[in-house]
């Protein structure tokens, strides 16, 4: 595991200047809040937490409507997420075919609980409940990558092979 | 106006009243926590069910919000079915608030004995989502709900002191259980971490309002120099005494 | 390039549909490009036939054409690959294996046998998909262009009788188009059930300036997948339904919300949005009949409570996705209070067939409550996992026996949990119910949206419980007292009897707390979240009670709560445990009976799976070694 400190996106200095593109982007009502707020969390990889109030602004809502919608979906994260977000999912027919074991298998192997970041921040581990690719199971994805009929015994191979993948 | 029945008793009421509401009219009280008179209803304590006999169908729901509109409704408001549901609501919550004089009161009267779980903090909040009502309707919105599930709470954004709350108090006044506390000390009031400069009436001397509450209500808070109740009374003497305007 | 005419598409449609049928000396290869073959590889497969192409000669699609299609629902065989003249099915096709395709059967039209479906009982190999009895018995309606067609090309749809049921609905009034929903008899394919005819009459009669459609795309059910499939594989079929339905409720505007987790269903549906717009089937002045109509796909933030009405649109609005307390119907005030129709991804395909075939030719199939077809998605321990329609009242018994070949490995049918977490698992005896919107629920379980997991003897149910519930636990949005708390509640004490530390009254508290919870939930989610509890302690109480007073897991998975055991009588020395124990508890010589050292063993069960003898059980701990 390469455990030099990777630059992540960090949030700018000028946070307002750097997002004026998506809210050129993004009309002023607020029913694009959750777009908005995805569209910054693909940027950073997680929401800064000035880009909150800044978002309030360009939509006319107030902050705490912001804060409520940022921490109740889970796609969202308030905490800078990994280069790769590495997830379980903990469906029905993976949960039935070992899913848990693989989860135990990554968090030993990452050496990160679930919904845990790597201190290099290369990878997230979280659990996500069904991706629909049930025929596969157990189902692990890495930023969309799907990788099927995963074990326990499988997952350093997944690691090494997303290790020297290049952040994408 | 429609007919409908409430425990047996015929009572008249606009269409469109609450159950709840009928209910009162006819003298019959049904114990409430979310709901408030001067804030929209949200029906999420689910502790004012009672049974209700439509078309032929009976079902439990929430009096605080199910309007009246159909002719020959039934309403029972005591049914083994209602107290066993508002019972279960006051066990939910009592397991995690056993302290609230509110609920303390219900439950001694449903006979519910709170037995928090090992490793469960006790608290005051129930979530019932009035104070965040409230500042919606004042128009601050300092406070919402964050996250979801057990570990919902009603926090201003990240935790950390609301620079959209004026002060008013407006949460601390609905919140039934006594979780939203404030202070007041040398002319100043302190709530949410927040600390806010009172404006006392010349007339009254009651510190009535913060200097952010005025102005958030339009008023400026230099030349707003009388409280509500004083500025009624000063205006009830100038029309005594014949002369109006200022 | 835009069509302004009724007659002009039915030109363009003549002319594709004529195209299609002429291109049939074309060879062709279809390649299932749906997430779990993409997943498996089907994109190198379809780069490699073109490059064989090349190789060939051939000109590309003149002579030859590799199309990627939307899943063909069998996606644990997959890459899945269809060669046409013969309709020649592959299953687990890897790059290596296309040369040989090419040459023997794309070039020849001989079979490469190794790449054949073989039955799993008979082991016979079917030559094409109509000899496989997990796509011979299915009624492919709905599913009919999914896994035949480009899903990023309208001309493909078209050409399969996309949209002629718009030209046909555009030919009557909208109230006919309303009583004809009403008379087939359409119910909602979400899990409701509700008369999608009845909905759509009553948003039609409400008042209001402003309506709107919308399709809930946010299949949040565990193992069901039926959705991702119909909007990855036939975009064009969902849109067909709404502007259908637009027209025929007079709304002018409608979402389809996607959920996160589906991003090939988010960008077949983008591109068939747009393709649509610049062919004038969507957007200004439809066809020339000037209806306006506009699509806006919303995706979700991951959360499965949106996939509840009043919570979708709340979450379309801008706010966190909770429910509402719902005693005014969202017909007569919904997205942003005004009369709005939403109706599941599926149903919502299923409306431009009966707008063209008529209810009578619906109500032909399936039962008379529950006419028409149904997909579900068949997973977990059954041999044939993956999608299959069929007309509703098929029983349970035909789907998981017939369709799904039986239980994986042959072991021993225990339950099938139907509904997702607002249904219930039914034990072997349940086996004959039908499946309709009806039936399963007089027995404690649903038919929910489709989803059907197989679960054998190796499965605990109270485990099955305690999943479901901790599924939900996590979902709750959390604002209706008995949900957040009650959930907690049962969820602590699933936990309990799940690690060995159940006491006397745990069931009865669990059934008290789960009755109680259904009758006070503000919406279904927590209405229906004791349902997976509550037909477990009805069909498995001997479970529970071993859970509760004696702290055993006969099925061998709540830690610590069985030892495994190897029968010596049973055991044939084939050392498959010992390979699959990580902990190093398992002793034995080849060809000798293996033995278990407790010292060593955690009990993670992985024995058990692995024996392929069924020599291995689960014991009580205090049964002697």
């Amino acid at each position: 595991m390469n455990s030099q400190a990777v630059s992540t996106a960090e949030a700018p200095e000028n946070l307002a200047f750097d997002l004026q593109d998506l809210f050129k982007a993004t009309p002023r009502h607020p029913r694009f809040l959750l777009p908005l707020l995805q569209d910054i969390q693909s940027r950073y990889r997680y929401l800064p937490r000035a880009s909150l109030k800044l978002v309030a602004e360009h939509l006319g809502i107030p902050e705490s409507r912001v804060y409520a919608v940022a921490t109740f979906y889970k796609a969202l994260s308030l905490t800078p997420r990994g280069e790769k977000t590495v997830k379980v999912c903990l469906g029905t027919a993976c949960h039935l075919r070992g899913a848990a074991s693989v989860l135990d298998a990554l968090s030993r192997s990452l050496g990160i609980p679930p919904g845990g970041t790597t201190q290099d921040m290369r990878f997230t581990l979280e659990t996500v409940n069904c991706l629909g690719a049930c025929a596969l199971a157990p189902v692990v994805t890495v930023n969309d990558r799907v990788y099927g009929q995963m074990t326990p015994g499988r997952v350093a191979e997944l690691i090494e092979k997303e290790s020297r993948h290049e952040a994408d | 106006m429609i007919e409908i029945t409430i425990d047996e008793k015929k009572v008249f009421v606009e269409t469109g009243t609450t159950v709840l509401e009928a209910a009162r009219s006819a003298g019959i009280e049904i114990p409430t926590l979310c709901a408030h008179e001067g804030l929209v209803r949200e029906g999420n304590c689910r502790l004012c069910s009672v049974e209700v006999t439509e078309r032929g169908k009976t079902k439990l729901v929430m009096s605080c919000m199910y309007p009246v509109t159909r002719e020959g409704l039934e309403v029972r408001t005591d049914t083994d079915r209602v107290r066993s549901a508002r019972r279960f609501v006051l066990q939910m919550l009592a397991d995690r608030n056993p302290k609230a004089p509110v609920l303390q009161a219900l439950c001694s009267q449903y006979g519910v004995v709170p037995n928090v779980p090992e490793n469960v903090e006790p608290e005051l909040c129930i979530r019932c989502g009035r104070c965040v009502r409230a500042c919606e309707t004042n128009g601050t919105s300092a406070l919402s709900f964050a996250g979801r599930g057990w570990d919902r709470e009603v926090t201003p954004p990240f935790h950390e002191a609301p620079g959209d709350c004026v002060g008013c108090l407006s949460c601390a006044e609905v919140c039934p259980t006594g979780r939203i506390t404030w202070e007041e000390k040398e002319g100043k009031r302190s709530i949410w971490g927040r600390t806010f400069d009172l404006v006392v009436c010349e007339r009254c001397h009651e510190a009535y309002a913060t200097a952010e509450q005025l102005r958030h209500a339009g008023s400026d808070p230099e030349t707003a120099r009388l409280c509500p109740r004083c500025r009624k009374m000063a205006q009830q003497e100038r029309i005594r005494l014949g002369t109006r305007g200022a | 390039m835009k069509l302004t005419s009724l007659k002009a598409f039915e030109e363009w449609q003549a002319l594709l549909s004529e195209r299609e049928k002429g291109a049939s000396g074309v060879r062709r290869v279809r390649i299932c490009a749906g997430t779990g073959c993409l997943a498996n590889g089907s994109a190198q497969v379809k780069a490699a036939f073109e490059a064989e192409a090349i190789r060939h000669g051939l000109s590309i699609p003149l002579e030859f054409a590799a199309e990627s299609t939307g899943c063909h629902g069998f996606c644990e065989r997959g890459p899945l690959v269809v060669i046409q003249p013969g309709e020649i099915f592959y299953e687990k096709v890897k790059p290596e294996d296309v040369r040989e395709i090419f040459e023997k059967t794309v070039l020849r039209g001989e079979v490469v046998p190794r790449l054949q479906y073989r039955d799993p009982n008979t082991k016979q190999a079917a030559r094409t998909s109509a000899e496989i009895p997990f796509y011979a018995r299915q009624h492919r309606l709905v599913l009919n262009r999914c896994g035949e067609v480009d899903p990023f090309e309208i001309e493909a749809a078209v050409s399969r009788g996309a949209y002629r049921g718009l030209a046909r609905a555009f030919s009557m009034e909208p109230e006919r188009i309303v009583s004809m929903i009403k008379d087939s008899g359409l119910r909602g394919r979400g899990g409701g059930g509700f008369p999608t005819g009845v909905k759509w009459e009553s948003a039609r009669k409400a008042p209001g300036r402003h309506r709107f459609v919308l399709a809930n795309g946010d299949e949040g059910d565990p193992g069901a997948f039926m959705d991702r499939s119909l909007m990855e594989g036939d975009p064009h079929s969902v849109l067909e339904g709404m502007i259908i339905g637009a027209y025929a409720v007079g709304a002018r505007k409608g979402f389809i919300y996607v959920r996160a987790e589906y991003p090939l269903a988010v960008k077949a549906l983008q591109q068939a949005i747009r393709q649509a717009k610049e062919r004038g089937l969507l957007g200004r002045d439809i066809l020339g009949t000037g209806f306006d109509f506009d699509l806006e796909i919303c995706r979700g933030g991951g959360a499965f409570v949106c996939g509840e009405s009043t919570a979708l649109m709340a979450s379309i609005e801008g706010r966190a996705g909770e429910p509402r307390v719902k005693y005014i119907r969202s017909t007569e005030r919904g997205l942003w209070n005004c009369p709005t129709v939403l109706n599941n991804v599926e149903t919502w395909a299923n409306v431009p067939h009966i707008v063209l075939n008529g209810p009578e030719w619906f109500r032909s199939m399936g039962t008379e409550k529950s006419p028409g077809t149904k997909i579900f998605s068949l997973v977990g321990k059954v041999k044939n996992s993956g999608l299959v329609e069929i007309p509703m009242g098929t029983t349970l018994r035909t789907m998981i026996e017939d369709i799904g070949g039986g239980v994986l490995k042959n072991r021993a049918f225990k339950a099938v949990q139907t509904g997702g977490p607002s249904g219930g698992c039914l034990p072997a005896d349940a086996l004959d119910l039908p499946v309709d919107f009806d039936a399963l629920t007089a027995s404690g379980s649903m038919m929910g949206s489709g989803g059907m997991i197989v679960m054998d003897e190796r499965t605990c149910m109270v485990d099955v419980a305690r999943y479901f519930v901790d599924f939900l636990a996590e979902e709750s949005c959390g604002k209706c007292t008995p949900c957040r708390e009650g959930l907690k509640a049962l969820q602590r004490l699933l936990h309990k009897l799940c690690s060995g530390r159940g006491e006397a009254g745990d069931g009865e508290r669990l059934r008290e707390i789960g009755s109680a919870l259904a009758d006070t939930a503000l919406c279904g989610l927590g209405q229906t979240a004791p349902n997976p509890v509550l037909s477990v302690l009805r069909y498995f109480p001997g479970e529970i009670a071993e859970h509760e007073a004696e702290h055993f897991c006969r099925a061998g998975v709540c830690k610590g709560m069985y030892w495994p055991r190897i029968d010596p009588a049973k055991c044939v020395g084939c050392g498959a445990c010992k390979k699959a124990c990580a902990a190093g508890a398992i002793r034995g010589e080849p060809r000798a009976a293996h033995a278990i050292d407790r010292a060593h063993c955690v009990t993670c069960g992985a024995c058990l799976e692995a024996c392929p003898f069924s020599a291995i059980t689960a014991v009580r701990r205090e049964d002697p070694e």
